[in-house]
C-alpha cells in the first residue's frame, strides 16, 4: 500500500469526518434555535393518536410503503429508494471496514454482497438521473445542486463496487474511492444529500403534531362494498 | 421598477417579517425537501393540468423556499444559483408569488401527507400568505372578507340586527312546524351545557341548518343557547395567514362563551371553521380555553347514540357520499364520526374513492370561493373532485364544511353533475322521529301500522286495563292528566311529591309513571334513578313532563336506562294520548 492511500484511507477520512460532524452540530444547534411552536388546544381525533404515537408513525412512515398514497401507488419509485438507500448505506460501511477491518473482506460472499448492492444502487442512481433529466416535472424542482449530488453518488457508488475487494494492485480504484469519500464527506454538509439529518426532526415535529390531531396513523382510503 | 440593488419598501418588509415567521417546523420543511416528486401527483391542480409543472407542490413551495435558502440558509446564502435560492425585490416579484400561494393551492395539505421527508407545504405556504398580506398584497375578496371580520366581526357582514331576526325568524318557523311555543332559539343565555357557533353563511344563505339544529337540540333536551355576538366560528386568518386576524376573532367567541359561562363550544358544521377555533384559534389567541369545544357532528352522533334522539333513516333514502372536508379530516383527525353518523340516518351511503386522509380537495378550500379572480383554474382543476363524484352513482354529496357545500354546488353547476350537496344536520334533522315525540329504546321502534292502532282505538277505550301514576306538584295538572287517562278506561293513581311517586309505584305496579321534573323535595333525578334500579318495577314505563326541556338532561345524565318517552308542558289530549299508547304499545 503506498502511502498515498494509507493517508486517503485514514487521515484523509478522519479529518473529512471530523469536519463534517462539526458541520452537523453547527447545522443542528443553528435548527434548533428557531422556536418550535406549541399547541394550546386540547387533542383531536380518536382517543387512541398520540403525540407519542404519531412520532413513531411518523418516524416509521419511510419503511411502510402501504401508508402513504405517493410510496403506495409507485411500488417501483419506492424500489429504487430502497435499492439505492441500501447501496448507499453499504458503500459508507465499506468505507469503515477497507481502513478498520479488511479481514472482513476476506470472505468473498461479503464482498460480492457489497458489490452487488452497490452495483443495483447505481444503476438506479442512472435511472434517477435520467428521471431527473427526462421528467418536465423533476427538471422544474430541480437545482444544480440535485444534479450534482446524484452524479456524485453515482460516481461514488462505481467506485465502491471496483474498491469493494481491497486489491491494492492496481490501487487508483481504492485511492479514487477514498478521494470521492472524503470529498463526499466535506460536500454533504452543505448540499440536498444532508436531508437525512433533518429526516428526524421533521418527521418529529409533523408526527407530533399530526398525532395530537388524531391524522396519524393516517386513515387511508377504504372502498365500498 | 425595483432592481436588484433597491429593494421595493413591500418586497423589504415581507423579507424582514419572514425571520420572524420562522418556526422549528417551518425551518424544518424548508431545509428537508429532497425534490424526490413524490408529492407530485398528490395535487388536484397537478392532476387537472397535466404537463404545467407550475403547479407542482414542490416547485410551488421552491417558490417560497428560495427566499428561505438566499436569506437563511449557508449554502444559498453563498453559492446561491447552485441550490436555485432567490429573492424577492419588485411589488411584481410580491405579485407572482400571490398567484402560487393564493391561486394554485388550496392549502389542503394532501401533499403534505404523501411526503415521504415531513414537508408540510400547506403550513408554510399559510405563512407565504400571511406576509403578504401583511404588505397589502392579496386577492380583492381576500381584503374584503378580512376587513369584514376585523371591522363587523364576521366573514360576510352580517349585522348583529340581521343575526338575531334570522333566529327570531327560525324560531317562529320551528315553533309553527312543531305547534310548540317552547322551541324558541335561545339567545345569550347563561350557564348553559352548550353555546352554539355558525357560520354567517348559515345566516345569509342557509338559515335551515340553524332551524334544523335547534330542532335537534330540542328534541334532545339540550340546555343551549346562541350568543348574540361573537358567534361567528369562521376565521378567514386561517385563509389570509394572517395570525392577528386569527387570534382576534377566536378570542372575541372565546370571551363571549366565557362571559356566558357556557360549558361547552359546540361548533356548526364547517371544515375551516372547526379547525380555526378548536385546533388554531387557542394558538393564535394565546387563549387557555377554559370549556370543551367540540363539532356538531360528535354532538349529533352522541345524542343518537345516548338515546336522546331518534331517527328513521329510510327517510334519507336517496344515495349519499361523503366528502371529508381538509380541515377537517387532514387537520383535525375527524375521518369515522360523520360516517357513523352518516350511516344511522341513511339507507344508501357509497364511499367516493380516494376517502379518508387521501380525499381530494372539494377546490374550494383555502379561502379559494372568495378569490373570483381564480376561479377558472379552480373550475378547471375540479375536475378530479366531479369524476369522484361521478364515479360513486350518489345523488346526494354530504359534507361537513360550508366552504366545501359552495365549492361542490359551483363544480356540480359546472360539470352539470345530477347531484345536490347537503349537510349531516339537514339529514339527521329530515330523518328526526318527531310526531310521536317519544323516546324509544336502542334498537328502535317496531312497527305498529296505522290501521291497527285506528281499528284499535275505535273498538276500545285506548287505555283499558292500563294502570298509571301521575306525579305533579301541580293539582290542576294531575286532575288534568287523571281525568283524560280515565276517560280513556285507565286507571289512575295520583302522587304530589317525589316520594308520593315511588310509593304509589311500588305499592300499585302501574304500567307507566309520569314524572314531573320540577317537583319540590327529593329531585326528580333522584326519584327517576331509584325507581329504575328498583327490581321489582323493570317493566314500568317512564314518561318525563317539563316545560322547561332543558331538565331533560339531569334524567339523561343518570347512568340508568333512560325514560320510554317525554311530554311538554302544556299538552293538548291527542298528542298526550297518542304519545302514551305508542309508549305502552312499545312494551309488547
Amino acid at each position: 500500500m503506498s502511502e498515498l492511500l494509507h493517508f486517503c484511507e485514514h487521515r484523509l477520512q478522519e479529518v473529512s469526518l471530523v469536519f463534517m460532524g462539526l458541520v452537523y452540530v453547527t447545522r443542528i444547534l443553528w435548527f434548533l434555535h428557531f422556536k418550535a411552536g406549541k399547541e394550546r388546544q386540547g387533542q383531536t381525533g380518536a382517543p387512541s393518536t398520540t403525540p407519542a404515537k404519531g412520532i413513531l408513525y411518523s418516524w416509521a412512515i419511510i419503511a411502510m410503503p402501504w401508508a402513504m398514497e405517493s410510496t403506495r401507488t409507485k411500488p417501483l419509485l419506492y424500489a429504487q429508494f430502497v435499492v439505492f438507500h441500501l447501496g448507499v448505506a453499504a458503500a459508507i460501511t465499506l468505507s469503515f471496514i477497507i481502513p478498520y477491518a479488511p479481514g472482513l473482506l476476506e470472505n468473498r460472499l461479503l464482498v460480492w454482497a457489497i458489490q452487488g448492492i452497490t452495483a443495483a444502487a447505481c444503476a438506479v442512481g442512472l435511472i434517477r438521473m435520467a428521471r431527473r433529466a427526462g421528467s418536465r416535472y423533476m427538471r422544474a424542482i430541480s437545482s444544480p445542486d440535485d444534479y450534482f449530488s446524484l452524479a456524485l453518488l453515482i460516481v461514488w457508488l462505481f467506485f465502491a463496487v471496483l474498491a469493494a475487494p481491497n486489491q491494492t494492485s492496481p490501487e487508483w480504484r481504492l485511492l479514487a474511492f477514498f478521494i470521492l469519500t472524503a470529498f463526499f464527506l466535506v460536500y454533504v454538509p452543505f448540499s440536498k444529500i444532508s436531508h437525512y439529518l433533518y429526516y428526524p426532526f421533521t418527521r418529529y415535529y409533523f408526527g407530533k403534531s399530526m398525532g395530537y390531531r388524531g391524522v396519524y396513523p393516517l386513515q387511508r382510503s377504504v372502498k365500498s362494498h | 421598477m425595483s432592481s436588484k440593488n433597491h429593494r421595493s419598501h413591500n418586497a423589504q418588509e415581507v423579507l424582514s417579517r419572514l425571520g420572524k415567521k420562522l418556526s422549528r417546523q417551518i425551518a424544518g420543511s424548508m431545509v428537508a425537501c429532497v425534490h424526490c416528486g413524490m408529492c407530485t401527483n398528490s395535487c388536484h391542480y397537478v392532476l387537472a393540468n397535466p404537463g404545467d409543472p407550475t403547479y407542482a407542490p414542490a416547485y410551488k413551495a421552491d417558490r417560497i423556499r428560495k427566499l428561505f435558502k438566499r436569506h437563511y440558509d449557508w449554502t444559498g446564502r453563498v453559492f446561491p444559483w447552485w441550490v436555485k435560492a432567490g429573492s424577492v425585490f419588485s411589488d411584481e416579484d410580491l405579485e407572482e408569488l400571490k398567484d402560487t400561494v393564493f391561486g394554485k393551492c388550496t392549502n389542503c395539505r394532501r401533499c403534505s401527507v404523501n411526503c415521504p421527508m415531513g414537508v408540510d407545504l400547506a403550513t408554510f405556504n399559510r405563512m407565504a400568505r400571511g406576509l403578504l398580506v401583511s404588505v397589502g398584497i392579496m386577492p380583492e375578496g381576500v381584503a374584503v372578507v378580512s376587513k369584514d371580520q376585523w371591522e363587523i366581526g364576521n366573514q360576510m357582514g352580517v349585522l348583529k340586527e340581521d343575526y338575531l331576526d334570522t333566529l327570531d325568524w327560525m324560531s317562529e318557523e320551528l315553533q309553527a312546524e312543531l305547534d310548540d311555543p317552547a322551541v324558541a332559539i335561545p339567545v345569550d343565555k347563561p350557564d348553559c351545557e352548550i353555546v352554539y357557533s355558525i357560520n354567517p353563511r348559515e345566516v345569509k344563505y342557509d338559515p335551515r341548518t340553524i332551524s334544523d339544529a335547534a330542532k335537534i337540540f330540542y328534541f334532545a333536551g339540550e340546555n343551549w343557547t346562541m350568543p348574540s355576538e361573537g358567534w361567528d366560528m369562521t376565521n378567514f386568518g386561517l385563509f389570509s395567514g394572517d395570525d392577528d386576524l386569527g387570534g382576534a376573532v377566536a378570542r372575541r367567541l372565546f370571551e363571549k362563551v366565557s362571559e356566558l359561562r357556557g360549558k361547552k363550544l359546540v361548533i356548526s358544521e364547517c371544515g375551516h371553521g372547526y379547525r380555526s377555533t378548536r385546533c388554531e384559534g387557542p394558538n393564535w389567541a394565546k387563549f387557555d380555553v377554559p370549556f370543551e369545544m367540540e363539532s356538531s357532528i360528535i354532538t349529533m352522533l352522541r345524542y343518537l347514540k345516548e338515546g336522546r334522539i331518534h331517527v328513521d333513516k329510510t327517510r334519507n333514502s336517496e344515495p349519499v357520499t361523503f366528502h371529508d372536508s381538509c380541515n377537517n379530516a387532514r387537520s383535525c383527525g375527524m375521518f369515522e364520526e360523520p360516517r357513523e353518523l352518516l350511516r344511522l340516518v341513511t339507507t344508501d351511503f357509497r364511499e367516493m374513492y380516494p376517502n379518508r386522509a387521501e380525499n381530494f380537495c372539494c377546490t374550494g378550500g383555502g379561502g379559494a370561493m372568495s378569490m373570483s379572480e381564480y376561479t377558472p383554474r379552480r373550475l378547471k382543476s375540479a375536475v378530479v373532485k366531479a369524476n369522484q363524484l361521478k364515479a360513486t352513482g350518489a345523488k346526494v354529496v354530504v359534507t361537513s364544511c360550508h366552504n366545501c357545500v359552495d365549492g361542490l354546488n359551483d363544480l356540480i353547476r359546472h360539470y352539470k353533475l345530477d347531484m345536490r350537496v347537503t349537510q349531516l344536520v339537514n339529514l339527521v334533522a329530515n330523518a328526526l322521529v318527531v310526531p310521536a315525540r317519544v323516546a324509544v329504546p336502542a334498537g328502535g321502534p317496531p312497527e305498529i301500522p296505522g290501521e291497527a292502532v285506528e281499528a284499535f282505538a275505535a273498538e276500545r277505550p285506548v287505555l283499558a286495563d292500563r294502570t298509571i301514576v301521575v306525579a305533579d306538584d301541580e293539582p290542576d295538572q294531575v286532575t288534568l292528566l287523571a281525568t283524560i287517562f280515565e276517560d280513556h278506561g285507565a286507571t289512575v293513581y295520583r302522587a304530589y311529591s317525589g316520594d308520593e311517586a315511588l310509593e304509589a309505584a311500588r305499592s300499585r305496579k302501574p304500567d307507566l309513571l309520569t314524572l314531573d321534573l320540577a317537583m319540590p323535595g327529593r329531585p326528580a333525578a333522584e326519584v327517576f334513578e331509584m325507581l329504575r334500579k328498583d327490581a321489582g318495577l323493570v317493566d314500568l314505563k317512564i314518561c318525563v313532563r317539563s316545560e322547561r326541556p332543558e331538565l331533560r338532561q339531569t334524567i339523561y345524565e343518570q347512568a340508568v336506562r333512560p325514560p320510554e318517552g317525554y311530554l311538554d308542558k302544556p299538552v293538548d289530549e291527542q298528542s298526550l294520548l297518542r304519545s302514551v299508547r305508542k309508549i305502552l304499545e312499545l312494551a309488547h
